[in-house]
């Protein structure tokens, strides 16, 4: 059998077979998707040797991209002043929690109450393995990290239009779905309706193969027996002593299956930036950017709103507000500048570059993007339902609901992340105030866990469009718009370069923000070296 | 939230209906595929007032959200409709074909709401221009591909 031919039965075929048959009708608006999935460049530390003496460079943001740069240009011996908009570093790397105030665009201000040890990362909050750039300066940091869960099989998937709203079990509509596709198959195979595909030899082996991958029985079929509970769960779970015999649970029938629409949660880990091992931060995101802010200390001016950027013959200078001084305007300059802050604010900065990359900085929308965390007095879905960490998948507006990958069997309180929200609903949760957001996210997961309205405790909504800092989620490049401006936006004008997500093919991801200041960085040494040195 | 919302859950309250059965009408949110039924005012309630605020009066922080509120540039129509069909700088683009949308994570309003919109804003926040648009006014424009 040829394994890569357009005929070979793959999970990829199945599935899109299968999607082509239900008519793909779209129910997730986002499931899980975040970004494209580019490998990083990341190939290890970047040599910065025979910086020029006494040559210096001004980074513009204390987010990952800027603190990155900031820490390699220091430690190549550089001059290195960085200015950071708000009063803490990190960016979007960002974690809220208890004593926080957070006041978004328009003056909603919103405290957060949760409990000592437990946080929201309004933005990113998992680091795939292959995200090596990353993960190098969570070790060089001594960040510590642990599993973050992206799959798992004991939690829901719901759509408000099957099975009643009821929410279904991840391995039910895994073991089912799969059960049945491969009994399809199995009965194709033997029917030899595959025989133009499949040759005689690697038939037999076709059909041992969705036996095992569909938990088939002697006869090729899928049902109510042991075998199949051994994947989707029991009716009565094996034990020990007298009460030992497990039951075979029902499986769903393959029209229900599939007129839920609810196997489009199954490869929610497939994707190469999903898939398992995935990590976080121990105590939340924002640890990375805390260390990095530790390691730089008085490298990083805060509350320094940049209002212009000029550069000549000699260096650059910006011109920023101290926020903690109002009205007070200050000078920063450097013989080069690297410019991490995003295209959002960017955009409206006078800055002496060329026409392409006024055009490029111009080019990108960004996206709408909500999460809602949520207290609650005690972890009813590890205590009452057994899910511990991991993501549920719903068609309500909140997309998801996702449970803490730490902390499992505490004592005390815990914090969901109740909503997790791109698109449309992202922009009518934004359009609400903070408070309503909240309401509105216990209102839906009541649907998934009846104990919301018992167990709320407090919440905080973070809608990334009000964000003061960024004014929008992350980039979102069309494939016209990245073919005309991408490579114009990433060139060097002068003695300014951009860097951050945006300046990547991983937008949305931190690794992104690594890598393209990585490059950055390398760029501008080169230059800084055929100077001679320093201007 | 618009009068006819508001009669629903009103409705549904006095028939003493689940929480549950309320939130499918849920007037905060608009079923995906019913966004092409929105008119001006819902659409901005629902989308604009995101950044543009709930009267109009934008907001700054590291950068700016323009106010709608007396704002000159709005004396030329097709100068927000164009910015609402394309959008400007990182606003999302509201005009592209519905089959585009999911590139860049906006929505997609028809001509005739683009107009609604623009004539809502046109006439709300202290703004008092008297010609109203329709589709055919918003055809001709550039569109985002």
């Amino acid at each position: 059998m040829n394994t890569t031919g357009p005929d070979s039965p793959s999970r990829r075929e199945l599935f899109r077979m299968i999607g082509s048959v239900a008519g793909g009708a779209a129910m997730y608006q986002a499931m899980s998707t975040l970004g494209f999935a580019a490998e990083s460049t990341y190939r290890g530390p970047v040599d910065l040797s025979g910086a020029p003496r006494g040559a210096s460079v001004l980074i513009l943001g204390a987010g990952i991209a800027g603190m990155t740069a900031a820490y390699e240009l220091r430690n190549a011996g550089y001059k290195v002043q960085v200015l950071e908009y708000n009063h803490r570093a990190g960016g979007r790397n960002w974690s809220l929690r208890g004593g926080d105030t957070y006041t978004e665009l328009g003056g909603f201000t919103q405290q957060c109450e949760f409990d000592e040890g437990l946080y929201l990362n309004p933005g990113p909050w998992r680091i795939p393995y292959h995200h090596r750039g990353l993960l190098s300066y969570c070790k060089k940091l001594g960040v510590p990290l642990e599993a973050f869960v992206q799959v798992n099989y004991n939690a829901y998937l719901h759509s408000s239009k099957a099975f009643g709203g009821k929410p279904q079990r991840y391995r039910e509509i895994k073991a089912d779905y799969q059960g049945h596709v491969a009994e399809l198959l199995a009965k194709a195979t033997r029917q030899s309706a595959l025989d133009a595909a499949v040759s005689r030899e690697d038939r037999e082996k076709l059909l041992e193969s969705l036996r095992d991958w569909g938990a088939l029985d002697a006869d090729f079929r899928y049902g109510a027996n042991l075998l199949a509970s051994e994947r989707r769960g029991y009716a009565k779970e094996p034990g020990g002593g007298l009460t030992a015999r497990p039951l075979p649970s029902q499986p769903i029938g393959l029209t229900d299956v599939l007129d839920s629409g609810l196997w489009q949660g199954i490869p929610s880990g497939d994707r190469y930036d999903m898939q398992t091992a995935l990590f976080q931060p121990v105590g939340g995101m924002g640890r990375i950017g805390e260390a990095f802010a530790r390691e730089l200390g008085p490298l990083i001016r805060y509350n320094a709103k940049v209002v212009d950027i000029r550069q000549d013959v000699h260096g650059v200078t910006a011109t920023y507000e101290d926020l903690a001084a109002p009205g007070t305007k200050l000078q920063a300059r450097a013989d080069w500048c690297l410019c991490t802050i995003p295209l959002t604010v960017l955009a409206q900065i006078p800055m002496n570059v060329g026409a392409a990359l006024h055009a490029a900085i111009s080019a990108v929308p960004y996206s709408s993007a909500v999460k809602v965390g949520l207290q609650f007095k005690r972890r009813f879905w590890e205590e009452d339902e057994h899910i511990y960490g991991g993501i549920s998948y719903t068609d309500l507006p909140i997309t998801n609901i996702a449970y803490p990958n730490t902390g499992y069997h505490s004592a005390g309180k815990g914090v969901l992340l109740g909503a997790y929200i791109w698109g449309q609903n992202a922009m009518e949760f934004t359009a609400m105030p903070p408070a309503l957001r909240v309401r509105k996210a216990v209102e839906y997961g009541s649907r998934i866990h009846p104990q919301y309205p018992a167990e709320f405790d407090n919440g905080i909504a973070v809608a990334w469009h009000r964000s003061p800092f960024t004014l929008g989620c992350y980039g979102m490049w069309s494939e016209a718009a990245r073919a005309q401006h991408y490579d114009n936006l990433c060139q060097v004008d002068g003695r300014i370069a951009l860097a951050g997500e945006h300046a990547s093919f991983i937008g949305g991801w931190q690794e992104g923000a690594v890598t393209s200041a990585l490059d950055a960085i390398g760029r501008l040494h080169q230059r800084a070296i055929a100077r001679g040195k320093k201007a | 939230m618009s009068i006819r919302h508001v009669t629903i859950r009103l409705a549904l309250a006095v028939l003493g209906l689940s929480a549950a059965a309320a939130q499918a009408d849920d007037a905060s949110f608009m079923p995906i595929a019913d966004l092409g039924q929105a008119n001006g005012e819902q659409i901005y309630q629902h989308i604009c007032q995101g950044c543009h605020m709930p009267g109009g009066e934008g907001a700054s922080g590291a950068g700016f959200y323009p106010k709608l509120a007396g704002d000159p540039r709005l004396a030329s129509w097709q100068y927000a409709a164009v910015t609402v069909l394309n959008g400007r700088n990182a606003m999302p683009p509201f005009g592209l074909p519905e089959d585009r949308i999911s590139e860049t994570r906006t929505v997609h309003l028809s001509d005739a709401q683009v107009a609604e919109v623009v004539n809502y804003i046109r006439s709300h926040f202290g703004n008092t221009y008297a010609d109203t648009l329709t589709a055919a006014d918003i055809a001709p424009l550039p569109h985002p591909r």
